[in-house]
């Protein structure tokens, strides 16, 4: 039991968390306050329910996405595509939809959900074949892939922005009994999308496949895994993931275009890395990738909030991934010299 | 295997990166009216409106003179009415509107009183807008409109007439007849789209004009420079140009690339560092839109309807402003007074226009 805690306290989430925590706290004595119009209470600015499903909110689009990408970083790789197949699959569903015309709200959002989850599925499986039997880094297979799979989104459209259907945006919306004010959907997929990346990856054969590719081709290898089977599987996620972001960002922003998400694969990756994923494979973690994100745009909106020079959001949020980045190696090289050191000491 | 240490110290520095970031940025400048961090709150008895303005993109030129013409207004108007007057610049740092949602979201959960916003995308930003409507926000929008929203008025031109007038121009330049490419910006933006809808319109009434394309482009200055020299080398036919916008003039280097005698633009916008292209011809006609205006007159009307409870109209007109070689002195003057300190001397020093 007491090990347990100790894992969890010193683990890479529970770091994470406390940073989320901290920043929440310096802005919650920072943000100053104002006077709800509905109730007619002084509220904190930051430190309000709506403020921090909104956080989550806006956090949980990449977020989805960044539990998908983690899955391809471990296994070494890198999907640019996201933001693209993002776009896509956005636009297919709100075309088809209205192609389709009315129908019950229950079969709207099925069918809208499906469309999203079958492009992002086509998309992963055409990445993920590019890369097993092309000899070309998953980087350049995924960057070409960017541009067509965001022309195609664009040549579909018409560069149209394509309103969907009203049920849509109220699944995407429902306060599940909470104020009416609140809209907490996303941040509960982001959550369960989170929890179920988890469990694939540390609690599956499967998932220690990939950790175990990613660390060490050479070695799956020879033990026999399939490695082109995990190559396909994980882009085949990163897909199936962008897809569902989709489904639920042009649900709840009410359209879709070819422009949506544009850059947001760099975000999608930051999230993965500020997380701890480790751009050479081999190590990663789903609640982490969440958590990076959140820190992202916790930090964007602390730069909001505390009313702090906005033209400085890039510059802080490069230099945090860079920190993270060189300080994860730096003490990755730490732990190495300590590994190769133990056992001299304990044979003396 | 991850190891769990690894990564603790890692997030500290992601911490202590981001606060040491923060706080080593400037300030703001201040909101005009001094506005404390407890915004939304009574200063002494003063009644206070905080306004988050949100424009399309902080990287666009035009939007700075929104701004600053938002301040202007902040700060004349609320001593004038006895209000304390805040304008929060929420503009993201590119287009997005996503984004743009999401801080209208957090400009109604920081306690704003008003939002005043330029549309990206009118689709994905209605739903926030009506949100922040139903949670007693007055919200209105300039430069692009998104009409479905429950948004109190709308200040701008008339887009389908802009595009009209600058089809219209450029006919007259081009004695009627010749080939001309039209450059759209971001294909997504409702206002571009409704003056691409003017520029065919009007052309069509000009049976010596063809279009050859229309053709989108990023909206940064160099991004659209190369856009319309790519077309230009692909199309050596063009004779003339209807942007409806005036990103590449933003730059100086359609200046060296285009021979005035054998091509002709007319753009909407006239910002000092387009006014060269006036004084050389090849660009004969501007239509300004008077940008500092969106800031100046959507703080006042909003004064007007929290502060004054005046009734406002669903629509503000905004005229352009045709600028040639007969006003440029004249139109430089005037964007000096609006706060531009990059109007070249020799265009202030113009004499008087003879409008």
């Amino acid at each position: 039991m007491k090990s347990f805690i100790q894992r969890a306290l010193t683990s890479p989430a529970a770091g994470l968390l406390m940073v989320i925590l901290l920043l929440g706290t310096i802005l919650t004595l920072f943000a100053g306050t104002h006077v709800d119009r509905r109730t007619g209470v002084e509220v904190n600015n930051f430190l309000n329910s709506n403020t921090l499903v909104q956080t989550a909110t806006d956090a949980s689009f990449f977020a989805i996405m960044a539990v998908g990408a983690t899955f391809v970083i471990i296994s070494g790789g890198i999907d640019l595509s996201v933001g693209s197949v993002y776009a896509l699959a956005g636009v297919t569903m709100a075309l088809a939809l209205r192609a389709l015309g009315p129908s019950s709200d229950a079969t709207t959002v099925l069918i809208g959900l499906a469309i999203c989850v079958a492009v992002g599925l086509v998309c992963g499986v055409l990445n993920g074949l590019m890369v097993v039997t092309l000899p070309v880094h998953p980087f350049v297979i995924t960057l070409g892939t960017m541009w067509i799979v965001r022309g195609l989104a664009f040549v579909i459209s018409r560069a149209e922005s394509i309103v969907v259907p009203a049920s849509l945006t109220a699944m995407a919306k429902a306060s599940l009994g909470l104020t009416e004010t609140l809209y907490p959907v996303p941040m509960l997929m982001m959550i369960a999308a989170a929890i179920v990346g988890m469990l694939y990856l540390e609690r599956t054969v499967m998932g220690r496949h990939i950790f175990a590719f990613g660390g060490n081709p050479e070695a799956s290898r020879f033990a026999g895994l399939r490695l082109g089977r995990i190559q396909m599987g994980v882009f085949v996620v990163s897909g199936l993931t962008a897809g569902l972001a989709a489904f639920l960002g042009a649900s709840f922003y009410g359209s879709a275009s070819c422009g949506d998400a544009a850059g947001y694969e760099l975000y999608v990756i930051a999230s993965a890395v500020v997380g701890g994923a480790s751009l050479t494979g081999g190590k990663g973690s789903a609640i982490s990738a969440m958590l990076g994100a959140l820190l992202i745009v916790l930090i964007r909106q602390s730069i909001r909030t505390l009313r702090l020079d906005q033209n400085y959001e890039w510059i802080v949020i490069g230099c945090a991934i860079i920190i993270a980045v060189v300080l994860d190696q730096g003490s990755a090289r730490v732990a190495a010299r300590r590994l190769t050191a133990a056992p001299t000491g304990g044979t003396r | 295997m991850i190891h769990p240490r690894r990564l603790s110290p890692v997030a500290l520095a992601v911490f202590t990166a981001a606060l040491a970031a923060c706080s080593g940025a400037p300030p703001s400048p201040a909101p005009a009216g001094g506005a404390s961090p407890a915004a939304g709150t009574p200063a002494g008895g003063k009644k206070k409106i905080k306004i988050a303005l949100i424009a399309k993109s902080s990287t666009n030129p035009v939007f700075l003179a929104a701004r600053t013409g938002a301040e202007a207004a902040a700060k004349e108007l609320g001593p004038k009415n006895g209000v304390e007057i805040e304008v929060a610049w929420l503009t993201p740092p590119q287009e997005d509107g996503q984004i743009q949602a999401q801080r209208i979201a957090q400009a109604v959960n920081e306690g704003a009183d008003a939002v005043v916003l330029s549309c990206s995308d009118a689709g994905k930003v209605t739903g926030a807008i009506d949100d922040a409507v139903g949670r007693g926000l007055a919200v209105m929008t300039f430069d692009s409109d998104a009409p479905q929203s429950k948004r109190f008025t709308f200040y701008g031109v008339d887009d389908l007439k802009t595009g009209q007038t600058t089809m219209a121009e450029l006919a007259t330049q081009m004695g009627g007849k010749g080939k001309v490419a039209v450059l759209q910006g971001n294909q997504n933006a409702p206002n571009l789209q409704k003056r691409v809808q003017g520029v065919r319109e009007e052309a069509a009434k000009h049976p010596g004009i063809e279009i050859v394309g229309v053709f989108p482009n990023i909206e940064t200055p160099q991004d659209a420079a190369a856009e319309v020299i790519r077309v230009n080398n692909a199309y050596p036919e063009i004779q003339g140009w209807a942007m409806v916008g005036g990103w590449p003039l933003f730059t100086r280097t359609l200046l060296d690339e285009i021979d005035p005698k054998r091509m002709k633009i007319v753009a909407v916008d006239a910002l000092p560092v387009e006014l060269p292209y006036v004084e050389k011809g090849l660009a004969p006609v501007l239509l300004a839109q008077p940008v500092y205006l969106w800031g100046y007159v959507s703080v006042s009307t909003i004064v007007d309807k929290l502060v004054l409870n005046k009734t406002i109209p669903e629509r503000l007109p905004m005229e352009l402003v045709r600028v040639s070689k007969e006003n440029l002195g004249d139109w430089a003057r005037q964007l000096k007074t609006w706060g531009f300190t990059d109007v070249p001397d020799k265009y202030l020093q113009m004499g008087a226009s003879a409008k």
